[in-house]
C-alpha cells in the first residue's frame, strides 16, 4: 500500500470513530506512525485535539493512557514512585536475612515501583497511544524530564537502571499555548496547529457526531457559532461546543433554531456570563436574522 | 553535512534529495529553526513514499519546519519562493530574517531608540543616554516604563515576563527548603499505622501552616502614572501564586474595584477590559478622596494584619491634603505594610515635597520607585519577608 492510500485509509477509519481527520492531519498521524516521532498538537481550547489521541487508540486497537499536565506535575505523579509501604514491610519479613544485598536487590525490584502514565506506556506489552494533556501547564523543568522519553523511549531509574520501551508508544502532546514550550521539546516533534474547521467540515463534524441531527439544524447551528467566534468574545465556543448546542437543541426537540430557542439555550455554548449578556443585548437579533 | 545526511538514505532518487536538503538549508537561511536532525528526518520520511503528491509532501515539510504558530505563515512563503524561484526572494526581500534572536533585535532597536525619539523632546534623549549598562537589554532594564518606545514593547514585555518567571521561580525554591518536614507527629503515625498491624509505614509530620499573605494595589490610573499602573499590575499577577488574594482598586477621581477583572479572564484580556472600562483613566487626581472612599467601603473586608497594600501614585494630589492624611493614617492602621511606589522618586533631584506626598510620607512603611524593570524586580524582597 502506498503512502497516498494508508492516508486516505486513515481518513475513512477516523470517520469511523466520528473525527473528521484533515489530509494534513492525516498525513501527520501517518509520519507519527512511520517515523515513530511525537506529534505535537496545538490550538485554541475545544478543536479536538484529545479526541485525535482517542481515535488514534482505537484505530491501533489499543489503550490510551493519559498523563493530564498540571503545574506543579513532577515525577512521582508522571513516570514512577516506589511503594513504601510494601518496601517496609518486606524489610521486616526479611528481618532474618542476613545478606544486606539482597534485601536491597529484592525492595529495589520493579514490583516495588508504582508506575504512573509515562512508565506504563513504555513496559506496556503491546504499543499503546500515550497523550500527554496540555503540556504547556507542566512547569518548564518538567519538560526536561519528558525529553528523554520522547526522544529514545526510556526511562532511567537510578536504583534499577535504564528502562527501554519494549514497543514504542505512539506519543501526542497537546497545549493550549499559555506558556511558549521550550525548543528541545519542539524539535523532536511533528508540529500542527489545529485550527477551528470551515463551514463545511464543522457540519460534516456535527452530523457524524451526533447522526439524529437535522441537517438543516446543524447549518443553523454551525451559522451562529462560526458568527461567535467572530466576535471576540472571552471565551470563543470551540467544537466542543457546537456540538453541545447542537445536543441541547436535540434534547428540547427543537427543529429549527430561532431567537427564542437561541436566547435559551445560549448557555450551552457560551460560557461565560459577560459573553452571554453581550450576545443577547447586541447580537441576538442580528444572528436571528442570518438564520432567516 | 549534507552528504552525510544525504548518504544515509539510499533509496530516495538523487535529485529529490538534493532538493530537500537544499529546502532546508533555504529555510534556515531564512528564519526557521531546522537543523540537521530536521533535514534527516524529512528524507526519511519522503522516502515513505510522500513526494507522491504534492500536498501531502507540503504537509510533511510543514508538520517537521515549524515549532509555533508564528512559524507557519513564514514557512509558506519560503515553501512558495523555494519552489518557484529562489532568486526573486531574495530580491523582493530586502531584509532577510537570520538567525536573530528577539534579544538581539531588542538591542538593535535599542541602538535607533535615541534617533527615533528625538521628536519627543530633549528630556527623553537626556534619560536614554544617562543609563548605564553593559549592553541594550541591560539598558531596557533600566529605562523608565513610560519611555518605552512602541517598538520595543514586545521584546521588553518578552525580558519582562522571562525576569518575573526567574524570581517566581526563585521564590518557589525559597519557600520549599523554609519548610521543610518539621517533628514527627507521633499521634497521627500511630493512627495511620494501625491498618498496618502497627508497622509505622507512613511518617506523619508536622509542618508550619503556610500563611499567605493578602495584597491590596492601589492603583493611579491618571495622566502619567497608567503605564506604570499598567506594568504593576502584570508584575504583581505574575505573583499570584504567593498571595491568598490579590486585590486591585483604580483611581483617579473616583476609586474602582477592578478585582473582578483579574479574576474573571486571563490577564492579557483584564488588562484590556480594565483600561477600557476605568472611565477616569488618564484624567486628574483626587487621591484623598479616593482612598478615603477605599477607607469607608473596602477596607473593612480587604485589609487585615497580615496584608500589605501598595500604594502607586505620584502623590500628586489636586484635593485636599488633610483628606489624604487621613485616609493613609487609617489604611495604616488596618494593614501589616504600606509600600507607595512613586515612580517620580525615580528622577534624579526628586524630593517628596508636594504637598500631599509629604503629608502621607509619615505613615509610609516603604517608599520606593519601582519606574523600570530592574526596580520592579527588587519589590522581591519586600514581597517574600514580610
Amino acid at each position: 500500500m502506498t503512502a497516498k492510500d494508508e492516508i486516505a485509509a486513515l481518513v475513512v477509519e477516523f470517520e469511523k470513530y466520528g473525527y473528521v481527520l484533515s489530509e494534513e492531519l492525516a498525513t501527520i498521524l501517518f509520519l507519527n506512525q512511520k517515523l515513530e516521532k511525537p506529534v505535537l498538537l496545538e490550538g485554541n481550547p475545544g478543536v479536538g485535539k484529545t479526541a485525535v489521541a482517542k481515535c488514534l487508540a482505537s484505530h491501533h486497537q489499543t489503550d490510551l493512557i493519559r498523563l493530564q499536565c498540571y503545574e506543579g506535575l513532577d515525577v512521582n505523579a508522571a513516570i514512577y514512585e516506589w511503594n513504601y509501604q510494601k518496601q517496609l514491610l518486606n524489610i521486616k519479613i526479611m528481618e532474618n536475612e542476613t545478606d544486606r544485598h539482597a534485601v536491597s536487590r529484592e525492595i529495589f525490584g520493579m514490583e516495588f515501583l508504582l508506575q504512573r502514565p509515562l512508565l506504563q506506556s513504555i513496559t506496556s506489552p503491546k504499543p499503546v497511544v500515550l497523550l500527554i494533556d496540555e503540556v504547556d501547564r507542566a512547569d518548564e523543568e518538567f519538560e526536561a524530564f519528558l525529553l528523554e522519553i520522547l526522544s529514545d523511549f526510556q526511562i532511567s531509574i537510578p536504583e534499577v537502571g535504564t528502562v527501554v520501551a519494549h514497543h514504542k508508544p505512539f506519543v501526542i502532546l497537546t497545549s493550549n499555548r499559555t506558556r511558549e514550550l521550550s525548543d528541545a521539546l519542539k524539535r523532536r516533534c511533528l508540529y500542527h496547529w489545529v485550527d477551528y474547521p470551515d463551514f463545511k467540515k464543522e457540519v460534516q463534524i456535527l452530523l457524524k457526531s451526533l447522526p439524529d441531527l437535522d441537517e438543516n439544524l446543524a447549518r443553523q447551528v454551525v451559522l451562529v457559532v462560526q458568527e461567535l467566534r467572530d466576535m471576540k468574545l472571552n471565551k470563543s465556543p470551540g467544537i466542543a461546543e457546537s456540538i453541545d448546542w447542537a445536543r441541547t437543541l436535540l434534547a428540547l426537540d427543537s427543529l429549527t433554531l430561532d431567537k427564542l430557542t437561541m436566547e435559551n439555550s445560549l448557555g450551552a455554548v457560551l460560557k461565560s456570563q459577560d459573553d452571554i449578556r453581550k450576545v443577547k443585548t447586541d447580537h441576538l437579533t442580528r444572528l436571528a436574522d442570518l438564520i432567516n | 553535512m549534507t552528504t552525510d545526511a544525504v548518504s544515509s538514505q539510499p533509496s530516495l532518487a538523487q535529485n529529490s534529495r538534493d532538493a530537500i536538503t537544499r529546502f532546508f538549508r533555504f529555510a534556515r537561511q531564512h528564519g526557521l529553526s531546522v537543523g540537521l536532525g530536521e533535514t534527516e528526518m524529512a528524507l526519511e520520511a519522503a522516502q515513505l513514499g510522500l513526494m507522491a503528491r504534492p500536498d501531502h509532501f507540503k504537509y510533511m515539510l510543514r508538520c517537521i519546519c515549524c515549532g509555533t504558530q508564528a512559524d507557519l505563515p513564514v514557512f509558506e512563503e519560503i515553501y512558495y519562493y523555494f519552489w518557484t524561484g529562489e532568486q526573486e526572494y531574495k530580491k523582493s526581500k530586502v531584509t532577510v530574517r537570520d538567525d536573530r534572536t528577539p534579544a538581539e533585535d531588542a538591542r538593535a532597536s535599542l541602538i535607533l531608540m535615541g534617533t527615533s525619539q528625538k521628536g519627543r523632546g530633549n528630556e527623553e534623549n537626556q534619560e536614554a543616554k544617562n543609563m548605564s549598562g553593559a549592553n541594550g537589554l541591560e539598558k531596557l532594564r533600566k529605562t523608565d516604563l513610560c519611555l518605552i518606545a512602541a517598538i520595543d514593547e514586545p521584546y521588553f514585555d518578552e525580558l519582562a515576563q522571562k525576569l518575573w518567571r526567574q524570581m517566581s521561580y526563585r521564590m518557589k525554591r525559597r519557600m520549599k527548603t523554609g519548610n521543610r518536614g518539621g517533628a514527627i507527629d507521633f499521634n497521627k503515625t500511630i493512627r495511620k499505622s494501625i491498618p498496618k498491624g502497627g508497622w509505622p509505614g507512613e511518617l506523619v509530620q508536622k509542618q508550619r501552616k503556610k500563611v499567605k499573605k493578602r495584597i491590596v494595589m492601589l492603583l493611579d490610573v491618571s495622566g502619567s502614572m497608567d503605564k506604570y499602573s499598567f506594568y504593576l499590575l502584570k508584575f504583581i499577577c505574575v505573583l499570584r501564586a504567593y498571595f491568598e488574594k490579590i486585590e486591585a482598586f483604580t483611581f483617579s477621581t473616583e476609586l474602582r474595584h477592578v478585582t473582578p477583572y483579574l479574576e474573571a479572564y486571563e490577564l492579557q484580556k483584564a488588562l484590556q477590559i480594565i483600561s477600557s472600562e476605568v472611565k477616569s483613566w488618564s484624567s486628574g487626581t483626587r487621591i484623598g478622596d479616593c482612598l478615603a472612599d477605599f477607607n469607608a467601603n473596602y477596607a473593612k473586608d480587604t485589609l487585615s494584619r497580615s496584608s500589605i497594600v501598595i500604594v502607586l501614585s505620584d502623590g500628586l494630589d489636586t484635593g485636599d491634603p488633610d483628606v489624604l492624611e487621613n485616609a493613609i493614617k487609617g489604611i495604616k492602621l488596618k494593614t501589616k505594610q504600606l509600600i507607595w511606589l512613586n515612580p517620580l522618586k525615580g528622577m534624579e533631584g526628586y524630593q517628596p515635597i508636594q504637598r500631599g506626598m509629604s503629608r502621607a510620607l509619615p505613615f509610609v512603611d516603604e517608599f520606593r520607585s519601582a519606574h523600570t524593570l530592574d526596580s520592579l524586580l527588587e519589590l522581591e524582597n519586600f514581597l517574600s519577608y514580610v
